[in-house]
């Protein structure tokens, strides 16, 4: 799994640092540029958590009558909203967060440091 | 581990207390919710069955409705008028509007753009949100539910993106949204009795002027802030009344790690009681919260942009549960907002980490003050209402109110187009500066 970008931050900075020992990268090519040619985008997490975004923005809206009625009720079933909202935050946040990856918006690199 | 297990402990154990505290301001007296059954045209009453319960309720139709506004065999929010007599209906609104590709893709828009705006200061986005779904067709109750369900998750997003950016002071933010929650109560009391003594329309005209002093006064000092700033070398040095009020060292000192500020609990306190009470007031606490914990507490824009994430995170959680209870909550509004909102808050929150820190005050400045023009267009009709300004002409009145709407739409468009040129521009700068510093490093192995 990808780490977060704190920790992944640490781990460019050592692959840089040992780098420096063992110049395994051809005179003349970049090593900022060789690192983000090898940084995997995670396109399959973010087709996997937008297929279940999708399918659960489907399965919501194809029973609007009865989740409407049903999470309006009031009382303990306050819980249907607030969970949901929760459960989605999580699948589509997860599928935003990678959406942006694989469009290789990130956050600056030396903003940890 | 030993904290967390301490704050569930208390957490639980102000339960009961927490039961009566609002986290925004509290669901709505004297409203029903359930389904019309059958009209009684001679009699001018109603059938309502009430919804959870499932009784059936006969109501009278007030003189101001007329039969054929009741809708009958939808679920409905009936306002009564307790001064008419009991059980006399005052208001019926339709609670689940109907969804059209149109509505759909503007609530998927002011999400996206309510979102980048929540990221990148903290706040913001539920001042257009509300009225924006009132003026799609929701009632005004679920209109506020349903925006305080999508804020929490979405503020929770946020929160968690800028902590990993290490720009999020949780401690800080946990003291915020205690006392602001206790600020909250304090402002409900204050309303009550403003609209006690002075009806609606004082009620109403309380809260514009707040409004419209607040923003104005802070956005304009924010503005002059982040002016000097860029200005000058665009470092942020904390403000000198930060600097002196840190100096008070009277117990109980607190000390916030991420924020790097070491100041004592009272000078804390008030800051995060005035958002509350502005929360109550206006619904948005941070246009308080950010500037207080910049100038008072003396956290960079940084930091006090992505604590206020933690303490929207918080009051929305709670209110959402309270709103939740009185079953108002539109679930489909929140998730089409959530849908872009998610998207937008994540994209601000990283926006952060390429811009200064004058930016952030920039783009909060600029909201601050187009909201108080859109809060200001409402302040003539209400003096009218207390009698105290002249009367305004329909066609004044129109032209007031469509100002005051399109004020919050530009405020998020301005906003919005800041935050995207300043971004992009920041990305760019730190491509070259990637590619600059890769050469010279290159440079002597080749």
């Amino acid at each position: 799994m990808r780490q977060h970008n704190q920790t992944q931050l640490r781990v460019d900075r050592g692959k840089r640092s040992t780098t420096n020992k063992a110049p395994a990268i051809a005179p003349g090519k970049s090593r900022g540029l060789e690192t983000r040619r090898t940084k995997r985008r995670p396109v399959s997490k973010m087709v996997l958590f937008g297929a279940l975004s999708m399918a659960s923005y489907f399965l919501l809206f194809s029973n609007e009558q009865l989740v409407t009625q049903t999470y309006t009720l009031g009382g303990w079933y306050a819980a249907f909203p607030v969970l949901t909202a929760f459960l989605f935050s999580f699948v589509h946040g997860a599928f935003a967060s990678n959406l942006l990856s694989v469009l290789g918006i990130e956050a600056k690199k030396t903003v940890t440091s | 581990m030993k904290k967390f297990v301490l704050l569930l402990l208390t957490i639980l154990l102000l339960m009961p207390v927490l039961d009566k505290a609002h986290a925004g301001g509290p669901p709505p007296k004297n409203v029903l919710k359930g389904v019309f059954t059958s009209v009684d045209r001679e009699q001018h009453t109603v059938i309502l069955q009430v919804d959870g319960s499932g009784k059936l309720k006969k109501l009278i139709v007030g003189e101001e409705l007329a039969l054929e506004e009741v809708p009958l065999g939808k679920k409905v929010l009936v306002s009564l008028d307790p001064h008419a007599g009991p059980d006399v209906i005052k208001d019926v609104s339709v609670m689940f509007m109907d969804m059209t590709v149109i509505k759909i893709f503007a609530f998927l828009m002011v999400g996206l753009i309510g979102g980048l705006l929540s990221g990148f200061i903290g706040s913001g986005g539920a001042f257009v949100l509300t009225p924006a779904m009132m003026s799609l067709g929701a009632p005004g109750a679920v209109a506020v539910a349903s925006n305080m369900c999508h804020k929490f998750p979405k503020a929770m997003v946020g929160a968690f993106k800028r902590w990993k950016y290490g720009q999020a002071d949780i401690k800080l933010g946990l003291v915020m949204a205690v006392t602001a929650i206790i600020g909250v109560q304090i402002g409900i009391k204050v309303q009550k009795f403003i609209l006690n003594h002075w009806g609606n329309a004082g009620s109403n005209l309380y809260v514009s002027v707040v409004f419209v002093c607040v923003l104005l006064l802070v956005g304009a000092y924010v503005l002059f802030d982040a002016y000097k700033l860029a200005k000058g070398t665009g470092e942020e040095k904390q403000s000198s009344l930060a600097l002196s009020l840190q100096k008070i060292n009277l117990w109980p000192m607190m000390e916030f790690k991420v924020a790097k500020v070491r100041i004592s609990a009272w000078i804390t306190i008030p800051v995060g009681l005035m958002t509350g009470m502005l929360a109550a007031t206006i619904a948005v606490g941070g246009f308080i919260g950010v500037p207080g914990m910049i100038y008072v507490v003396g956290a960079s824009a940084l930091v006090a942009s992505a604590t206020e994430l933690i303490v929207a995170f918080i009051m929305g959680a709670w209110g959402s549960i309270q709103w939740g209870l009185s079953g108002l909550i539109d679930i489909r509004m929140t998730l089409l907002i959530l849908a872009g909102s998610l998207i937008g808050v994540q994209l601000g929150a990283l926006g952060t980490t390429y811009v200064k820190d004058y930016m952030i005050k920039l783009v909060m400045a600029a909201v601050m003050l187009i909201v108080a023009v859109s809060r200001g267009a409402k302040i003539p009709g209400y003096l009218a209402d207390l009698n105290i300004g002249p009367v305004l002409g329909e066609r004044l009145a129109f032209v007031l109110n469509t100002i005051s709407f399109w004020a919050l739409i530009a405020a998020l468009a301005v906003a919005g187009v800041i935050i995207t040129v300043a971004m992009i521009r920041g990305m760019i700068q730190a491509k070259v500066e990637e590619r600059q510093q890769s050469v010279e490093g290159a440079l002597p192995h080749s």
